[in-house]
């Protein structure tokens, strides 16, 4: 009987990274929101700006981890 | 062309024999959507991120997608589990009935008495005892139960609760605003929970439609129609996503009906943690071909992230009456797929007991649901039981004082 052990391996790596990179942008996204709501109106809408952008790393990460599962498109 | 009467009478066997097994797999699948649309989408219903009915339909659409994604998983089931063909043992498409019927009648009696079970592994186990029964135990290359199943049964989970739980912290650690006169402001996760509740829509269309297409990839093979060892063909693809999208499509009212009962306390930044690394372990693992329970996953994900919140404690009593269920649907699912096979290899007779039984319990479970009142121990999923087992402080502010005292 043969385990391929590096399987679980390539598992857990690869729900981490996702998991922390969707995680972090979107709540590095929520806490922008938040700030630019505080700040000066000058700056709001740069802080916005950024806050959209963590927003689309979220969106780019997760069709990027579909495109890899996907063998249509390999 | 002049074929002996018996064949051709053996021939018409053969051809409804597979063609119930594949309406059995497809009601299978139907069910499967049904019971779990309240994992993916409870929780955005609850905060109010999403009307129910819009919820309802994007977590059936996404599962219809999510089954055309890969096939990694059915040809776990179709080519792996269960030797088939080429020297190796003949499995019957009656055995396959009879393991089919064998995890429905198991799903049925777990439903009943409440206990959290796994749709999935009540599947493999009814196709596990049956093969064993009918084909003696080389039947099975356990092998593959091992590495595909059993193990991933207990990593995956555990994989996603230790994700969900470090996604928690990172989490509310982005979002702590220190000095500010304003609240943190977390309320953007309730909308980020539409979209990793869709995520979760998506992986489970992918691992548990995959589950059905397998089983009716592995009962044409059986019956010959399909060469050992090929993977799913376009129509039975399409049947499996269909039947998962219109059980989840025809479930999801059940849960509107419960809003209000009883749902565990996640907040959404929790939520949206536990929800993402549920989906983003469910997508891996299926890549890899694992058979996993997503109720498992979801379950390990939602403890992990509640650990992850400040003072969090678990309940090992509900820890443990959960293991225990886990641990249990697999061989009892596996022996009553065993009697299921041992009463079909009666003969005909045997054959029309077990679908006359199999009938009768699927129609003792319509007249219960309609019946029993939509509680929150019967309605609310496996997940949210999960969730029951960390118990969260309530009153931070006293905790606070407490750890200042030294304590």
């Amino acid at each position: 009987m043969s385990i391929d052990w590096f399987a679980f391996v390539i598992v857990a790596v690869a729900t981490l990274v996702a998991s922390m990179t969707v995680v972090g942008f979107y709540g590095l996204g929520v806490r922008l929101l938040a700030v630019a709501t505080d700040a000066a109106p000058t700056r709001q809408p740069a802080v916005r700006l950024g806050a959209y952008a963590c927003f689309a790393v979220c969106v780019a990460a997760v069709l990027y981890g579909i495109y890899l599962i996907v063998p249509a498109f390999h | 062309m002049n074929f002996p009467a018996d064949q051709i009478g053996h021939q018409v066997d053969l051809t409804l024999m597979v063609v119930l097994v594949i309406a059995l797999a497809l009601f299978f699948d139907f069910t499967n959507g049904f019971h779990d649309t309240a994992n993916a989408m409870a929780t955005p219903i609850a905060t109010g991120a999403i009307k129910p009915k819009a919820a309802v339909l994007l977590a059936a659409i996404l599962n219809l997608v999510g089954a055309f994604l890969s096939t990694e998983v059915a040809q776990t089931i179709s080519g792996g589990l269960i030797r088939e063909g080429e020297g190796g043992i003949q499995i019957s498409p009656v055995m396959i009935f009879a393991g089919l019927i064998g995890a429905i009648v198991w799903n049925m009696i777990t439903w009943l008495l409440g206990l959290p079970s796994s749709s999935s592994h009540a599947l493999f186990g009814g196709l596990i005892g049956a093969a064993i029964v009918g084909a003696g135990f080389a039947a099975v290359d356990y092998g593959v139960v091992v590495s595909k199943l059993l193990l991933p049964a207990v990593l995956a989970p555990l994989i996603a609760g230790t994700v969900a739980y470090l996604g928690t912290k990172l989490a509310y650690a982005i979002t702590r605003r220190q000095g500010s006169s304003a609240a943190p402001k977390r309320g953007g996760f309730r909308y980020g929970q539409i979209f990793s509740s869709s995520l979760v829509a998506l992986a489970h269309g992918t691992n548990d439609a995959q589950k059905t297409m397998g089983v009716i990839t592995l009962v044409l093979i059986a019956g010959g129609f399909q060469s050992a060892g090929s993977g799913p063909v376009f129509w039975v693809i399409a049947a499996c996503g269909l039947a998962i999208a219109l059980g989840t499509y025809s479930g999801g009212w059940r849960i509107i009906r419960t809003m209000g009962s009883g749902l565990t306390e996640v907040k959404p930044a929790q939520g949206f943690a536990a929800e993402t690394s549920t989906a983003s372990a469910i997508l891996a693992s299926s890549h890899l071909g694992f058979a996993l329970s997503t109720t498992q996953v979801a379950s390990g994900s939602v403890i992990g992230s509640g650990l992850g919140r400040k003072g969090a404690k678990v309940r090992w009593n509900t820890a443990g009456r959960i293991g225990i269920g886990w641990l249990l649907t697999l061989p009892a699912a596996g022996g009553v797929g065993a009697l299921a096979a041992w009463v079909a290899h009666l003969g005909v007779a045997g054959i029309i007991i077990d679908a006359v039984a199999g009938i009768l319990i699927i129609l003792a479970m319509y007249v219960v649901s309609r019946r029993s009142k939509v509680g929150h121990d019967n309605a609310i999923s496996d997940v949210d039981q999960a969730g029951e087992v960390v118990k969260i402080k309530r009153k931070r502010k006293k905790k606070k004082d407490r750890l200042e005292a030294g304590q």
